[in-house]
């Protein structure tokens, strides 16, 4: 009981950033406002530079748990840090956001069973797949 | 030391030119010899590669995991002294792909089919790699046309006869030699 009220003065560091982005996906890449809709929904807690914290992010040890999924979501894709990759990178990525929809990968299931709407609709599905297919098709014939 | 020198100075006029590419081939050999003690030479991400696919096509996904994390690490430790401005630009961009795939290869043991779709991506950086910087060994492109729903993908192979990493036992003979890479 003691560990627990002690844990819960230890608070990580919010994932949140009032900055403009310049290496946002949005500026490399064509991002429809329907994919952007599911992206932010679904994606932008864990690979984007601002997450919205949920009421049990406040209790520990939730929000280490919390925290460091968004710590390697971060690392795997950043959304806002897109346009820094290399485009070998970029159109890696492009492709594992492709099979990790279509294999239900991601969005993790944990993520899912707390979050309704990042349970996405076969629509939603095909709209990110397709969208991220093409984008990766187009960036590589402009090579 | 000086020996040293010239032999990356030599093998530096090599790369700038696609005419002596063939009779470069050992001196890039020497010079890759000569700089493995200070650093990982495009040998060792090869063999690691090769140690991958080998176990791929046996089915074998620890295995897999094994060469995929030996593989990231001397992606790490590459050695780029040698490399002129422009091949250090290719490496760049090949580097941190080619190291992700890797690490992902080296994490899901348990899961060979996520193991085959980054070696497919992988292989492609390889691919890329050797054929800017050489081998150093004869390798061969192939490629299996019934894999990811007959979108088909490539790999490198030490060897003439086939060998499908992607499907494995199941059909392990499925695929062509496209291009020889000396």
């Amino acid at each position: 009981m003691v560990a627990f009220i002690v844990a819960q003065f230890i608070q990580p560091a919010h994932n949140e950033s009032g900055q403009v982005m310049p290496a946002d996906i949005s500026k490399t890449v064509s991002v429809p406002q329907v994919v952007d809709v599911v992206l932010n929904t679904a994606c932008y807690d864990c690979h984007s530079n601002n997450t919205r914290y949920p009421w049990y992010a406040y209790i520990q040890p939730a929000g280490w748990i919390l925290n460091s999924h968004i710590k390697k979501g971060k690392a795997e894709l950043n959304f806002n840090e897109f346009g820094s990759y290399p485009l070998r990178r970029q159109q890696s990525k492009l492709k594992s956001i492709a099979s990790q929809v279509s294999d239900d990968a991601m969005p993790l299931a944990s993520y899912k069973w707390l979050h309704k709407k990042a349970r996405l609709s076969k629509e939603e599905k095909v709209l990110i797949i397709d969208w991220a297919t093409k984008t990766n098709e187009s960036i590589s014939s402009g090579k | 030391m000086g020996l040293a020198i010239m032999v990356i100075a030599l093998g530096a006029c090599n790369y700038n030119s696609t005419e002596v590419k063939k009779r470069g081939d050992t001196t890039k050999a020497t010079a890759t010899a000569a700089l493995a003690a200070s650093g990982t030479s495009v040998k060792d991400i090869v063999e690691h590669y090769l140690h991958i696919k080998n176990a791929l096509a046996k089915d074998d996904g620890n295995e897999a995991a094994n060469g995929g994390k030996a593989l990231a690490d001397v992606i790490a430790q590459f050695d780029q002294t040698s490399l002129t401005a422009e091949q250090k630009k290719t490496f760049a961009d090949i580097q941190g792909d080619a190291k992700e795939h890797a690490e992902h290869i080296s994490t899901n043991a348990e899961k060979i089919a996520h193991q085959r779709e980054h070696f497919a991506t992988l292989s492609k950086d390889v691919y890329d790699l050797v054929k800017t910087l050489g081998a150093g060994q004869t390798l061969y492109n192939d490629f299996c046309p019934m894999y990811n729903n007959n979108k088909g993908a490539t790999w490198l192979s030490e060897t003439k006869d086939i060998k499908n990493p992607y499907l494995g036992k199941t059909m392990p003979t499925c695929g062509t030699v496209k291009e020889t890479l000396q």
